[in-house]
């Protein structure tokens, strides 16, 4: 049991250490702070960039934002 | 294992790795690329052939065998022509740049970089059919093309991290050459996209 418990740690171990860590110089603990939110369940995130990108475009442009929707939907 | 077994195993991986990279791409990813099984593609490349019936159907407006097969036939040859392609751009650019892998791992995690792809087109198809543009300037249209905004640019930021994740532990480069290689694939990515709107394939990228 213990050997098994230890040999699925070592397999973790490995998985995790095979890569080395991500650094941006000094903005590294930003990065990481970033980054930790969109390892697991990034969806908040993802919307809430996406909401705030196309409420800021409808400031921008107005109702000409009906014209990109328009388009896009014949872009299949 | 036999094939039978192979595509057994497959299905169910890509059905787990599908709700994985929904809520935790970052594991799922160095998951499914250490595996690298290429059977999981069988089950990618049957709803992307879904999609270009279902897109071959809106796009012909008529139910002619031959141009629905056409039109089909277009459609998945551009599609795979493009995922081959970018493959194997990712793949020398990222070789270039000392990247470290397999080559079945980058064609397993560009694979699953179409999921947001298929659903975005996939959506937009049917869309196309329910709420046909163009919109109008009154609240309702304007209320509609915020939602259709935001689900747009939610699935590509969806895209790009799983992009991003295909050459982390596809090729084990750091963020500043995967940023070299998204830089130098924006020309080609660009000529592409150009060629394919005259080609009148798809308007949108299908990457």
């Amino acid at each position: 049991m213990r050997d098994a418990t230890y040999q699925k740690f070592l397999h973790r171990w490995e998985q995790v250490t095979d890569l080395p860590p991500q650094t941006v110089g000094p903005f590294t603990p930003y990065y990481k702070r970033a980054v930790k939110r969109l390892k697991v369940m990034p969806w908040p995130v993802l919307v809430g960039i996406s909401l705030i990108g196309a409420i800021g475009l409808y400031m921008v442009l107005g109702s000409t934002i009906t014209l990109i929707a328009s388009l896009l939907q014949r872009g299949f | 294992m036999d094939i039978a077994g192979s595509l057994l195993t497959g299905g169910i991986a890509f059905v787990q790795n599908i709700v994985g990279i929904v809520f935790r791409p970052y594991e799922t990813y160095r998951r499914l690329v250490a595996r690298r099984s290429l059977w999981e593609l069988v089950y990618l490349g049957a709803f992307l052939a879904g999609y270009f019936a279902l897109a071959s159907v809106v796009k012909t407006s008529a139910f002619r065998p031959f141009l629905l097969t056409r039109q089909f036939v277009v459609l998945a040859a551009g599609a795979g022509a493009t995922y081959l392609g970018a493959v194997g751009m990712i793949w020398v650019i990222g070789k270039k740049l000392g990247g470290k892998g397999t080559l079945a791992g980058v064609m397993v995690g560009w694979g699953y970089t179409l999921v947001p792809t298929l659903v975005w087109f996939f959506a937009t198809s049917l869309l196309y059919v329910v709420l046909p543009p163009p919109r109008t300037t009154i609240a309702a249209g304007i209320v509609f093309s915020i939602v259709y905004l935001i689900f747009s640019a939610t699935l590509f930021w969806w895209k790009l991290i799983l992009a991003y994740l295909t050459l982390r532990f596809g090729l084990r480069l750091d963020l500043q050459r995967i940023a070299i290689v998204a830089l130098a694939a924006v020309p080609v990515v660009a000529v592409y996209s150009v060629g394919m709107y005259w080609l009148g394939i798809f308007r949108v990228p299908f990457l």
